[in-house]
Formats: C-alpha cells, structure tokens, sequence
C-alpha cells in the first residue's frame, strides 16, 4: 500500500484493527523512510528498529488471533528522548547522557504500549530542552523539512519531533513544552501540537526541565491524531502527584465539527500586534475562517501577559538551574555552550525574583481565566515569525525587532506559565512555502474544546494535509 | 544588584553564593546576559502584586 507514512493515526488504527493492513507494513513503512531520510534532516538520535519490528509482529499476531485490541494497536510512533524508555538510552540530548539507560519507562510511555502503539526510536532535540531554536550540536541540528534550500530551523524544543512528523519519518509523537517547545515546533514545521493543562498528564519519568512549567503532550499532523494520543495518556498518576484526579474525557467524540456559537477571544495586543504581519494575516484569516462557520469572535486584551517573559526567565531559570547544579559543576564542558551559559546566568536569579514571579503568575493566570469567563477559547499566533534560517539572529516584528530566541518564545509561554491547555495548528503559508501556525486556548482541563475548535478548522481548511518535498 | 553594570567582582561573588567556582573568563562571557536578565526581572519588582500568594502549580484538582 502506498504512502503509509502519510496516514493518520486513526486511520492506521482502523485499518489495522480491520485487517485492512499489517503492522508490519506500517511499522516498515516507517522505517524505510527514517533510513532514507534521516540522514538529513537529523530528527532522530536513536531508531529501535529491531524492538519496533518485533512489536509489529506480535500486534500482527494479536489481530490475527482475533484478541482484543487498545485503541493504537500496531501504530507507531516516536519520542523525544527526554522520555524514560527501558532499555533505551535516553539522553536528553546531551553527551553527558548519552549512555544513560533507564530501567522504567515514563508513565506516558507505558500507557501508549498498554494502548497498542510502537516506538519507533527516540528523538532529537534541544539539549535538555533548553531553547526555542531546536539546535543540537551533539547530535546534529534538525532540518526543518519546508526548505531544501536553506537549512532552517525546526523550532524547538521539540525539534525532532516536529521534524519527524511533518516528514512523515513518524505518524505521530511525543513532545514537551515548558515555554512553547511543543506549539514552537508545531509552528514552524506545519503540524498539530497540543500542550495540554498542568497536571492533565504525567511527567514521571520525563527529564524535568522546569517541574512547575513543564507539560507532556503529543505532536501529529492532524487534530483527532493529537486527541486519541491524548486520550491514551492523560489522567491520574500516582507517581506525579500534580496530576489531576479528574475523569478524562473521550477526546475523539468531542470532534464534532460544531463551531456554533463557539466564543473565540482573538488576541489582538501583544500577540497580533507583535506578529510579523504575514503571520497576522494568516491568524486574522482563520478568525475570519471560524466567523463564517457560526463561531463568534472578538477581541480581547490581556494586560498583563507581557509579565510571563520575565517571570518565566526566574521560574525555567531557577528550577533548571536547580536540576543542572551537580552536573554544572562536575562536568561543564561536555554541555552545548549555549545551554551552559543560560545555565551560568541563572544562578544570579534570586530567592525574591523567584517569588515574585510566582505571584505574578498568579495574575496572569487569573487574568486569563478572567478572559476565558465568557469565552470559550483564546486564538493568537503561535509564534511571531516562521522559520528562520540557522544562524539567524534578529527578527522583524510586528511591533519592532527582537532577537530570534525570544521571539519565539514570545506567544507561548504566557500559556505555560499560567497553566492552561493550547493547542497549535497550521493556519496558512508564505509565498515562500513555510508554514505559519496558530493556537487557540482554553480553559483549564477544558482540551475537549480546544481540540473540538482545532478540529473544526482542520476540517475547513486543507493546510495540515500540505506535506514538505524532502 | 540594582545596576546594569555589573563588575566582575560582583559576578564572582554572586557565583560563590550560588556555590560555583567558575573563571574570570567564563563569568565575563556571561555577563551581558546576565545584566540583561537582572534588567528584565527588575520588571517583576514593579509590578503590584497586592495580596497574592505565589503559585507554583495551575490547580490541582
């Protein structure tokens, strides 16, 4: 069967649950094209291909014997390789783990095996996720696929993940984002990207980079791919007690299409206004996009958000700080020095800085849910600018020029800092064919709207069925 | 720390605090944005933060 790789998980699942297709076809499919591919865009840093084999082949048996079946039986996917994996090197990204093994999985990787799905391999990334960009240098920089031309970047941290999917190397994966390190990826590569609300899912097992910031969450290339990954990891974890006792929805019903009446606050002050205006022109579109299809829109201001960038530098700072201090000392050299220095820089943030950025956080959450009261969902950019090349430096915004490292960050981390669920999708492309992305967020523990309102404009518009030629 | 200007001194000093011994050379190649993070934080010192309490976590529920 042709193009595999391009499937979606649910389809996948529903052809191999009605024998439509093997998943030894799929899980091949796949790793044919990491093995063809791979070696240029540099989304992987481990393939589990024998491991990944073997699976298939006793999912195969499992189909064949009529035995009940998890709702991702025999469907791949991959991880960043900050996820535990018994018996996989998990590395961080970083030398200092390159031979790390871990004797467990994560929580959120043994409920994907119990769901049925297959790990590919393991995936590049920032190291130890600490930066928008998505460069590795130990283990090479991800290509951004959109751009044979000109080696872009990826959009990080996550950036092998984001790779990896929009290449079609991965039907689907996990990510991590503690300022954007899911939507970042997802916006520069083209796909679908959901961080879901603090405490939705666990982190047991996952290399920390900030505790109070870091979410779990997956990236795919459509809507109902995210939402049945989703559905397989979240709830209550015992072993992360920030997890949230409460019932976890069926995802994939959620998606009905329905904009009715759906209130959508679009974020114009420091969001649209902050945009690059290619980017705001495409977000305005999809406002204009969910308008016609019975949403309403208005705008909304949050006064404080611009605070989320100096609170998230002393909360990420300061707790990154406080997981890297042993190895900093010890063993300096071997970090990327872009990671060591923002490390270095950390240790003069202070007990009070610290504080104070929790209080005001406070703020900022309660003022976003203040602007979620009598709305259903926020819609913004998900970052201010599309790809840049590798090496770039200073961007052009909206509302004057930035370095490129913050404004990536700019849209999305007021969203980890308070908490609350975003989902980032493909919303448009510029004349030069790199992907533009939006996000739209919801109320805490309320993913079912976010994804229902992704979803909905996924299914009018075509920009996530767009692939990349590499 | 109330200043941009940050002299080496007080970058060694604030290390040793913080429990590193890191070199003159390491500590000057930090210290643009290490005085760029000061000013940037300084900005949370501004802020009227009333009677709230700080919040590391969203909620749990």
């Amino acid at each position: 069967m042709a193009d595999l790789f391009w499937a979606p998980m649910t389809e996948l699942a529903r052809m191999i649950a009605t024998k439509a297709v093997s998943p030894v076809e799929v899980v091949r499919a796949h790793l044919d094209r990491i093995a063809a591919l791979d070696q240029g865009l540099r989304s992987f840093i481990t393939v589990c291909a024998d491991a990944a084999m073997d699976a298939a082949r006793t999912a195969e048996a499992a189909v064949v014997a009529g035995r009940p079946v998890g709702p991702l039986h025999g469907v791949p996917y991959a991880l960043k390789d900050l996820y535990d994996t018994a018996g996989v090197r998990t590395t961080g990204g970083s030398r200092i783990f390159a031979d790390r093994v871990p004797a467990a999985d994560a929580t959120v990787v043994r409920r994907l095996a119990e769901a049925g799905a297959i790990v590919l391999g393991k995936l590049n990334m920032v190291e130890f996720a600490y930066g928008p960009e998505g460069l590795n240098p130990h283990y090479g920089h991800p290509r951004n696929p959109w751009d044979a031309g000109t080696h872009r970047m990826a959009g990080g941290s996550s950036s092998g993940s984001g790779v990896a999917v929009a290449a079609g190397l991965a039907p689907g994966a996990l990510g991590s984002d503690t300022g954007g390190s899911i939507r970042i990826p997802a916006s520069l590569c083209g796909i679908t990207g959901l961080k879901p609300t603090y405490g939705r899912v666990s982190r047991s097992g996952v290399l920390p980079l900030a505790w109070s910031m870091d979410h779990v969450g997956p990236m795919t290339r459509t809507v109902a791919d995210s939402a049945l990954m989703l559905g397989a990891i979240a709830g209550y974890d015992p072993a992360d007690p920030s997890t949230s006792v409460l019932p976890v929805p069926n995802y994939l019903a959620a998606l009905t299409g329905d904009l009715k009446g759906l209130r959508v606050g679009l974020l114009r002050s420091f969001f649209l206004d902050g945009a690059a205006p290619v980017v705001r022109a495409a977000v305005e579109a999809a406002a204009a996009t969910l308008a016609g299809a019975g949403a309403v829109v208005d705008e909304v201001k949050l006064e404080r958000v611009d605070l989320a960038g100096a609170g998230s530098l002393a909360v990420v700072g300061a707790e990154a700080l406080a997981y890297h201090a042993e190895l900093l000392r010890t063993r300096a050299a071997e970090y990327d020095p872009d990671v060591a220095r923002r490390l270095r820089v950390s240790a003069f943030i202070s007990g009070l800085h610290y504080v104070r950025a929790q209080q005001v956080r406070a703020l900022v959450r309660d003022e976003v849910d203040a602007a979620l009261a009598r709305r259903d969902v926020l819609l913004a950019p998900s970052t201010p600018i599309v790809a840049p090349a590798v090496g770039e430096r200073q961007a052009t915004l909206g509302d004057g020029p930035a370095d490129v490292r913050t404004a990536l960050l700019r849209f999305t981390r007021p969203f980890n800092f308070s908490g609350h669920p975003a989902c980032a999708v493909p919303c448009g492309f510029t004349e030069g064919g790199l992907p533009i992305g939006m996000q739209l967020v919801g109320r805490p523990f309320d993913e079912a709207t976010v994804l229902r309102a992704a979803d909905a404009f996924q299914r009018l518009t075509d920009f996530h069925t767009r692939r990349p030629v590499v | 720390m109330t200043n941009d200007r940050i002299d080496l001194d007080t970058l060694r000093h604030g290390a040793q605090l913080a429990g590193f011994a890191w070199s003159d050379t390491e500590l000057e190649e930090i210290r643009p944005q290490v005085e760029a993070a000061l000013r940037m934080l300084r900005t949370l010192e501004t802020v009227d933060v009333g009677g709230a309490e700080p919040t590391t976590h969203y909620r749990t529920v």
